[in-house]
């Protein structure tokens, strides 16, 4: 049960524009508050806050695009945040939790749904109806669940494992599965409308293109989608010594490097755009490069060359372009520069489409050039009560994005089925986003090298299917987490309650706040140190990451029951998670942790409350000038410690029961003498 | 003659005129006034009656200037600007004419902070007044003199004649304001001017020029305020704490050396400085005097009043001039 | 702004000590600004006496809030009804609120919990200084617009007076002399010689020595009481 703070906190955080990684996400995935938590070392929480949104989060912790890192405001400072590791280090950490938080849910609303595919799209679709209360069955028509997850992404990139998490929590909500059946051959279309409330197609783009060219056909020339599929279900395709794909993008990459794992010591790619065009994702074509495949670039199929039956290799001419003036792809050629690559085998990986054969003679239509005809504002086909989404109707795309669309048709589908107006209620709200970091911001902002995953060697590597990336270990991860600014997390005003006295204008490390009649601190300036809240003298700040009641209002949970007859002083550290709570060290008997997320959101109220509560001495660990993320928070902090030690002093309690202790260099140590010297000096006070 | 007063006649005959300062006890019997009257009659033409000065609690100049009448001793009676509001200035006004009191000279009065001082407790947190200034306030005396009316406007049966003195710090902050500063006292109707104690002839001769340019010597009788001092560390405080005065480095270093010929001696230290300190008295009367403007000294021996005949004779102004009553 | 500080804990405590149901409540205008009596030190002064009173084993309970200003009665309705069911009310505004809180609240004693200085401004972060006195007859045209009343401890209208040391009041040297910034102002714009002319004796009474004052501003009266206050006057 969230708590009154928890939920006023999303309430705020709904209102304010996305920091663009949020807002890159097709899922909208809070990136900013996952991190947060990894950082703090609450990995589970991540890990709720993940599956939240995404029900194939263990897919995308190894193989998201991460439009996130892209928009990541870091890339202006020095490099983005390494979000997917993150992402797969929680997922990690979670194993166990995740795996006893699994049950079924109750199918209350007897109704069901059929969903025709077990991909992205339609994973997520039978978990969030799942979630609904009911009863859905998704037909998969290859063995295992997972569409092209488990079909085509070659395990070296996604193993089984991981996926089979994601597919588990689906199932394990009471969603029934029936593999190696096909729409069209065991059961058809017609009798799932028939026996089902709702249908959903959710068939992917499953048919690779062939290309009409010369020589095509006959042996040794494959298509990407049945070679991939071919390893993935245990049938080792037939190669020869020298394998030649015909593509750029990320399936053609996925073609070669798997081939090298198959044995072949010689994998060419060829394809029409130039090195900065190939559409795959810029860092699979360094790992591919690394393993030793070779790239040729602006060169386009004519013919394959044949002898005998067998391939030779191919015939290409050079590309004059691939895309004309108004950038749609039409590819041109230098007809007169040709030349020859030789090749054994040739896989062809060109591009992908949907196989719609088992729509023929029924109600869901599909236009003269193959396409499903359907209706963007409500997710459904021509027939009624048929839905679509995933690669289906918006071509391709990511993992993601087709699971965003699972989300969308799954409301839809509910909405249908409760009788309600589906396009006005799916109406796609437009998210407002975090401009870009401003120039005397990005100044003050420390360059931090990012940490990418180890990377199993490539000549290791390409021996076989094994995951070739090693996720962090905890330190590594908790460094890594810190690098996240927090955009978008920080302070709000409260227009009526805000007297403009200008105190959160002058205690601001950035000059993030612009004060006219009324504070206002823009979302694209502040850096959610935290140190403007306590500071404000009509409370009119909140801080949209965290709520700022949490510590006084649990304050008495966490001194608890203070003994009479304690020999040792208890004692309330606050430290800070960053630079401090890297090193985890274990509190002692006496010792309350608590961990703050920058110490500048420690307040005097926050302070006080320790003592009031029974505390004998209170102590804040802060992250010294060097290691702090914002310029400005130690020295502030310890002014407004020396305040709160003025004003227990008119209590009659002694300076040193309220202290603070710069935390530079290996911390552990550190903690354990600040500690120790705070167990031995502070008197028990009676 | 405005007042007719001993000050006043001796001004007006042209010669040089001087004042002393007397300071009553902190007690309800009057003895040591009626003895400090004493030793200063015949060595002055009157003498300040310090009023509360630093705030401390006294006997009041308007008492004690009673009692030095008494005595034969003219008195100067001071009227602060701090303690009492116009009603009761005017009253008390009235009340010392009425008693025959003939000089008075206003001052704004120290703060009453000052009151607070070493082992004295005061009365610093008393409300003061300054209902009027001393600008306000020589005005109001003039009124009140030549015109006959209270500073409301009515009439007085019979009008106090008073002869008027302010206070001038010719080397205060901002020194540049001073001249038109005193401008004011004597366009408000000064008569006479006493400064704060001069050390630095330099910077008063350079001030006197102002003042001089500006006509206001002709219209008040200028006399330089001159503190005798008793030691070197005296000299060294002045100079650091009291507001506008500046005491050149070559008188310290010459009382210094007073104090050194005298060996450990605590005794004859005291003694060599406070022979040393009529001397220099002495010297800055005579350089002071010769100043164009000046029309007299103002001696004050704070504590120390029977200093004054000596220095005084050693100043070659023994005897007093006798210039009858009109 | 109206500036006010924190009265020293020990002698709110004194006071307050016999009571057994406080409630603390501040004032999110001025004494906000100054950081003296807003809704977070309310809290922090509540914070306070519930740890004083667990030290000195004394069943005191202490809550605390605030409203937007307490110099107007709309302001206290939402939070009249609460605060009558206390023993005391610490009202942390300044001196305008205490008294009007007292007026308003009935039969609960209200008490200050700071102490209003002065009417002054904020040079600096951190730093509040006096600059006006309420005197009722402003005459800052005469000075430069440097206040002699509020900013002279003499309040001499012709000043400065010989006490000035190197542009600092003889009270302390912490304090600007109010005439030399004055004549310096004046200097720089060209306006010294209005310094000249002899300000005369001021009337006091338009400030607090003639008694306490009123301001009405009868075009924003209640259409009734205006109504009623012109049939009283007309009928004088």
């Amino acid at each position: 049960m969230p708590s009154i703070g928890e939920i006023q906190e999303t309430q705020l955080k709904e209102q304010r524009p996305y920091p663009p990684c949020r807002a890159a996400c097709p899922v909208h995935t809070d990136v900013q508050a996952y991190v947060g938590l990894i950082a703090q070392g609450r990995y589970t929480e991540a890990f709720d806050l993940i599956r939240s949104v995404n029900p194939i989060a263990s897919a995308c912790s190894l193989i998201c695009h991460h439009p996130c890192e892209q928009e990541c405001r870091r890339c202006d400072v020095d490099e983005p945040l390494a979000v997917r590791n993150l992402k797969r280090f929680a997922l990690e950490q979670s194993i166990e939790y995740r795996r006893k938080r699994r049950h079924a849910i109750p199918q209350s609303r007897n109704k069901s749904v059929a969903i025709i595919g077990s991909g992205p799209s339609g994973l997520t679709a039978a978990n969030d109806l799942a979630d609904l209360g009911y009863k859905v069955t998704i037909f998969e028509r290859n063995p295992v669940l997972g569409g092209l997850l488990s079909s085509a992404i070659p395990t070296y990139r996604l193993p089984r494992d991981f996926l089979q998490e994601d597919i588990d929590d689906v199932l394990a909500k009471g969603v029934e599965a029936k593999t190696n059946c096909e729409i069209g051959k065991d059961i058809t279309i017609t009798d799932l409308m028939n026996q089902y409330n709702a249908v959903l197609i959710a068939v992917g783009l499953s048919l690779s293109r062939s290309l009409p060219i010369p020589g095509v056909e006959g042996p040794d020339v494959l298509l990407a989608l049945p070679f991939l599929s071919d390893i993935a279900f245990g049938k080792k395709p037939e190669l020869g010594k020298k394998v030649l794909v015909i593509g750029g993008g990320n399936v053609a990459i996925d073609v070669a490097r798997s081939a090298l794992r198959l044995g072949v010591e010689n994998v060419e790619m060829v394809c029409l755009e130039s090195a900065e065009e190939m559409p795959a994702w810029e860092w699979e074509i360094h790992e591919a490069l690394d393993e030793n495949v070779k790239i040729t670039n602006r060169w386009g199929p004519k013919a394959v060359r044949r002898s005998n039956g067998r391939v030779e290799g191919l015939d290409v001419v050079k590309v004059k372009a691939v895309f004309d003036e108004s950038g749609r792809f039409s590819p041109s050629f230098y007809e007169d520069q040709t030349s020859f690559i030789p090749a054994d085998t040739i896989i062809i990986t060109i591009g992908q489409m949907s196989n719609l054969s088992f729509l023929k003679d029924t109600k869901v239509k599909v236009d003269e050039r193959g396409r499903l005809a359907w209706n963007e504002s409500t997710q459904m086909s021509s027939a009624p009560g048929v839905f679509v989404s995933g690669e289906v109707i918006t071509g391709p795309g990511s993992a993601i994005q087709a699971a965003a669309n699972g989300h969308r048709a799954a409301r839809a589908i509910h909405l249908y089925i409760e009788g309600e107006n589906v396009e006005a209620a799916l109406v796609a709200e437009e998210k407002e986003k975090i401009a870009e970091l401003p120039p005397d911001i990005l100044e003050m902002i420390k360059k931090e090298s990012r940490a990418d995953l180890k990377l199993i060697s490539p000549d290791v590597r390409c021996a076989g299917f094994t995951q070739f990336e090693i996720g962090y270990d905890e330190y590594t991860a908790l460094r890594e987490a810190s690098r996240c600014r927090a955009c978008g997390s920080g302070a709000v005003v409260k227009p009526e309650k805000c007297v403009a006295c200008l105190t959160c204008l002058r205690v601001c490390p950035y000059d993030a706040p612009v004060v006219t009649n009324k504070a206002e601190i823009p979302p694209e300036r502040c850096q959610a140190c935290g140190l403007c809240a306590p500071e404000c003298p009509c409370q009119a700040i909140s801080m949209v990451g965290y709520d700022v009641r949490e510590v006084i209002d649990t304050m008495k949970g966490i001194v608890g029951s203070v003994d009479p007859r304690r020999e040792k002083p208890v004692l309330v550290e606050f430290y800070c998670t960053y630079h401090v709570g890297v090193s985890k060290t274990p509190g002692t008997e006496n010792i309350r942790q608590v961990p703050v997320h920058c110490s500048g959101r420690v307040g005097v109220l926050d302070m006080l409350k320790a003592f009031e509560c029974g505390a004998d001495g209170v102590y804040l660990l802060l992250c010294s000038e060097d290691p702090c993320k914002h310029k400005g928070v130690v020295s502030r902090m310890k002014k407004r410690i020396e305040y709160t030690q003025k004003l227990l002093s008119e209590l009659g309690i002694e300076s040193g029961r309220l202290r603070y202790f710069e935390i530079s260099g290996e911390p552990g140590e550190a903690r354990r003498r600040a500690a120790e010297e705070m167990s031995n000096q502070v008197k028990v006070s009676r | 003659m405005k007042s007719g007063s001993n000050l006043e006649r001796v001004l007006a005959s042209g010669q040089f005129a001087v004042t002393a300062e007397l300071g009553p006890p902190m007690s309800a019997d009057g003895h040591e006034i009626i003895k400090k009257s004493h030793i200063l009659k015949g060595y002055c033409e009157a003498s300040n009656i310090t009023d509360c000065q630093t705030a401390v609690v006294r006997i009041s100049s308007f008492a004690a200037a009673v009692m030095t009448i008494k005595e034969g001793l003219e008195p100067v009676m001071q009227m602060t600007c701090r303690d009492r509001n116009r009603i009761a200035i005017q009253a008390d006004l009235l009340g010392a004419a009425a008693l025959g009191i003939k000089n008075c000279l206003v001052i704004a009065g120290d703060h009453q902070k000052f009151s607070s001082a070493g082992r004295l407790k005061g009365h610093p947190g008393a409300k003061n007044v300054y209902d009027v200034d001393t600008c306000q306030l020589v005005a109001i005396m003039k009124k009140m003199r030549d015109e006959g009316l209270q500073e409301g406007g009515d009439k007085l049966e019979v009008a106090p004649k008073f002869f008027i003195g302010a206070s001038w710090t010719p080397a205060g902050d901002p020194i540049d304001f001073r001249p038109i500063n005193l401008k004011k006292k004597v366009d408000a109707g000064a008569d006479f001017i006493q400064t704060q104690g001069i050390y630095d002839v330099e910077i008063f001769k350079s001030q006197m020029e102002k003042a001089r340019n500006l006509g206001l010597h002709e219209r008040t009788a200028i006399l330089g305020g001159i503190i005798v001092p008793k030691s070197a560390m005296m000299l060294k405080y002045m100079d650091s704490s009291v507001a506008g005065v500046s005491v050149p480095k070559a008188l310290i270093q010459r009382m210094a050396k007073a104090k050194d010929a005298a060996g450990d001696d605590k005794k004859k230290q005291r003694e060599f400085q406070e022979q040393e300190g009529i001397k220099i008295t002495v010297d800055l009367i005579k350089e002071v005097l010769d100043i164009p403007g000046v029309r007299g000294v103002h001696i004050q021996a704070i504590e120390w009043e029977t200093a004054v005949p000596e220095i005084v004779k050693l100043a070659g102004l023994y005897p007093r001039p006798n210039i009858p009553e009109a | 702004m109206i500036v006010g500080e924190k009265k020293p804990f020990g002698e709110i405590w004194d006071l307050v000590k016999g009571f057994r149901n406080v409630h603390v409540l501040g004032c999110n205008t001025c004494v906000a600004i100054c950081h003296a009596g807003g809704e977070k030190e309310a809290e922090s002064l509540a914070s306070m006496l519930r740890i004083k009173a667990s030290q000195e084993g004394i069943p005191m309970e202490v809550s605390s809030g605030a409203i937007e200003r307490q110099c107007e009665p709309e302001y206290f309705s939402p939070v009249m009804e609460t605060l009558r069911t206390h023993d005391l009310v610490i009202s942390t505004a300044c001196g305008v609120g205490v008294n009007f809180l007292a007026d308003l609240i009935g039969n609960v004693q209200v008490y200050p919990g700071i102490n209003t200085t002065f009417f002054g401004g904020v040079p600096k972060a951190g730093v509040f200084t006096e600059l006006c006195a309420g005197c009722g007859n402003c005459i800052l045209h005469l000075t430069g617009g440097i206040c002699p009343i509020a900013r002279c401890s003499k309040t001499l209208m012709n000043g400065p007076c010989g006490g000035t040391n190197k542009g600092k009041c003889e009270v302390s040297d912490e304090v600007d002399c109010a005439w030399y910034l004055i004549i310096e102002r004046m200097k720089q714009l060209g306006t010294l010689d209005k310094l000249a002319e002899i300000q005369p004796p001021r009337n006091w009474s338009p400030g607090p020595y003639g008694g306490p004052r009123r301001v009405v501003v009868e075009h924003i009266m209640d259409i009734e009481e205006q109504e009623e206050k012109k049939a009283q006057e007309g009928g004088r």
